[in-house]
């Protein structure tokens, strides 16, 4: 999911029509639809006009003939006053959170930003911190898995291991703590590698 | 950007001419308040986001008063945060948990429900807890917002790795790469060996609870302090003029590895109070003297790259008798009192794990003395006649036994508060 966001990156959409039917697709994507409530869930034209009009949406300067040409900007801002109007907050504390930030920050926001290198820095330092410790399969033991609190997807995230070769990764998947437990996952994967070959 | 006021004051604002002397320099650093004007800056909302893991100890001996408390402040916690923060919260006992994973704080009932239904049960599995936590934290990291686990606990770590140096080493090793650590302990059973260190390393904040009704107090100011940070990995370097000697600095930092001075976190608009004693030959009257030079480095809040501020303090010299008609400055005088009754505990605290209580008791008696001595002229001053009960009140708790482990910890932090300026409750 998170990565039909991300593939729009620097895209240009001209005309409000050709705006609404991507931003549209990925509302339903991300699952931002709201549940309940008075305000429509797609963004249509008439209500990307009433988000420009509220400075929701930052009004695009650029222009091709008559048609207004959108940015990836516009689309981040357009998707995040619609996932928190999906959490029932009122359009001038909306408009406060989405004014004037940037890409990299309502795609936090959005929950949808792919891992900078500072970001997997803490991460790789704390699971090298789990991985030898004997104590490592507490975890294991009985522990329910992690309760979500909304319906909302993961995000997936993917990663080379060498060219020809991708892992797919859930955002809450956290990797084997034990070596044994490691060993056991590498050898699955090269079976199961292996049977895709046959 | 605005860069914090940095003082200098010594007891009289002259030094005598004609003779060698200890002067005691007071260095206040103070950081700019929290600025809400929106014109400046369109992207400032106020507050930097929040990136918190709550990390609760469920273990048995936290059974009644102190989970309901804990878990009170922790719904706490939740309400006073915004859509734009993130929040997850880890329960441990042998077992740990990710009772949710990070989350946007939006909905807030929900999360409530479900810390709501955590109870006591099982030993103390801290250590794995807070890496746990850390890893919440870690998978959402915010750029500019601030990362950081709350560990709260009653017990001793006694499953998985328990060294305290290694958990130390630990909570340092996380906060150089971008998530801190602060640590509340509740009652008189947790190890304050551990969770100050640990703390102190970590980047963030170490708390006692004395009473259960101590933790919504400490959470309020725990997430206004992170609210109103304003720079991280602070560090003060002290340059002495040719003849003048550093003797002491009476807050005890511990040195960074290029030997500076490794401070706390500066909270916008509170400020740190340093306090050094330097040697300082004859000069003549009439005469100045640039005495210190200060470098101050930090990370502010808001930027990705390092500050350093530079500046010196010059002094004048006069004659004897035109410094002792000259008014003396209280709060130097108060400065250096508290910051040798916080190092007057840290040996009351030696003396008691050497079974020595008459030593600690006298040790406390002795400082008790001297803040009265050298407090007179203001000694209806709030904060000096909260320094002398709390002396006076350490020193009668250590005439029982059964007290110890709570008036270790009294003596624990509150050394700890006085030395790095961190606001007592």
């Amino acid at each position: 999911m998170a990565m039909s966001v991300l593939k729009e990156k620097g895209r240009k959409y001209v005309g409000l029509p050709e705006f609404a039917r991507v931003s549209g697709q990925l509302v339903a994507d991300l699952q931002l639809e709201q549940q309940r409530g008075t305000v429509t869930s797609v963004p249509d034209e008439r209500t990307i006009r009433y988000y420009l009009a509220e400075g929701l949406i930052q009004t695009p300067e650029e222009r091709q003939g008559t048609a207004s040409v959108f940015s990836y900007l516009n689309l981040l801002q357009l998707l995040t006053v619609k996932k928190l109007q999906a959490e029932h907050l009122p359009i001038r504390k909306i408009r406060e959170l989405v004014a004037g930030k940037s890409e990299q920050e309502l795609e936090t926001l959005l929950g949808v930003r792919g891992p900078s290198g500072k970001k997997t820095e803490a991460k790789r330092y704390l699971e090298s911190l789990l991985a030898p410790a004997p104590s490592a399969s507490l975890m294991d033991a009985a522990a329910p898995p992690a309760q979500h609190l909304d319906a909302s997807p993961h995000s997936w995230q993917r990663v080379e291991i060498e060219p020809g070769l991708e892992l797919h990764v859930r955002s809450d998947y956290a990797p084997p703590a034990t070596t044994g437990k490691t060993r056991s996952l590498l050898e699955r994967a090269i079976h199961r590698l292996r049977r895709l070959r046959d | 950007m605005e860069y914090p006021k940095v003082e200098f004051f010594t007891t009289r604002a002259k030094l005598e001419a004609g003779r060698e002397q200890t002067v005691d320099v007071l260095i206040r650093i103070t950081p700019p308040a929290l600025s809400l004007d929106h014109s400046t800056r369109p992207n400032w909302k106020g507050r930097p986001d929040l990136n918190l893991s709550l990390v609760l100890d469920r273990s048995g001996s936290m059974e009644g008063e102190k989970m309901i408390r804990a878990r009170e402040a922790a719904m706490f916690c939740v309400d006073q945060m915004l859509p734009t923060d993130r929040l997850s919260v880890v329960t441990f006992d042998d077992r740990i948990e990710v009772l949710f994973p990070s989350e946007p704080v939006t909905n807030k009932q929900a999360m409530k429900d479900l810390i709501a239904r955590v109870t006591a049960r099982g030993s103390t599995a801290l250590h794995e807890a807070w890496v746990r936590g850390g890893l919440t934290v870690s998978e959402r990291m915010l750029d500019q917002g601030i990362n950081r686990v709350v560990l709260i606990t009653d017990g001793l770590a006694n499953v998985g790795i328990t060294s305290t140096d290694e958990i130390v080493t630990q909570s340092m090793g996380l906060y150089q790469r971008g998530v801190s650590t602060s640590t509340i302990g509740i009652g008189a059973d947790f190890n304050e060996d551990l969770l100050m260190p640990m703390a102190q390393s970590g980047g963030g904040n170490a708390w006692h609870v004395v009473e259960p009704g101590d933790m919504q107090h400490i959470f309020q100011t725990e997430l206004e302090g992170l609210i109103a940070q304003y720079a991280h990995t602070v560090s003060l370097s002290l340059i002495p003029a040719d003849g003048v000697r550093i003797v002491d600095v009476l807050n005890d930092f511990e040195l960074t590895e290029t030997g500076r001075y490794r401070l706390p976190n500066l909270q916008a608009g509170s400020p740190l109070d340093i306090v050094a004693q330097l040697r300082v030959g004859a000069e003549d009257a009439g005469s100045q003297m640039r005495l210190l030079d200060l470098r101050l480095g930090f990370m502010p809040q808001e930027a990705k790259q390092a500050e350093v501020l530079k500046q010196a303090h010059t002094v004048e010299f006069a004659s004897t008798t035109a410094v002792e008609n000259s008014p003396v400055n209280d709060e130097v005088i108060k400065a250096v009192q508290f910051l040798m009754n916080a190092r007057a505990r840290n040996e009351a605290m030696k003396r008691m794990d050497a079974g020595d209580y008459a030593g600690a008791e006298a040790v406390l008696g002795t400082a008790l003395s001297a803040t009265r001595a050298a407090c007179a002229d203001f000694a209806a001053m709030p904060a000096v006649m909260e320094e002398c009960a709390s002396l006076q009140e350490t020193s009668m708790s250590l005439k029982d036994r059964l007290k110890d482990k709570m008036s270790r910890k009294k003596l624990a932090y509150a050394a700890y508060t006085r030395q790095t300026g961190k606001l007592d409750r």
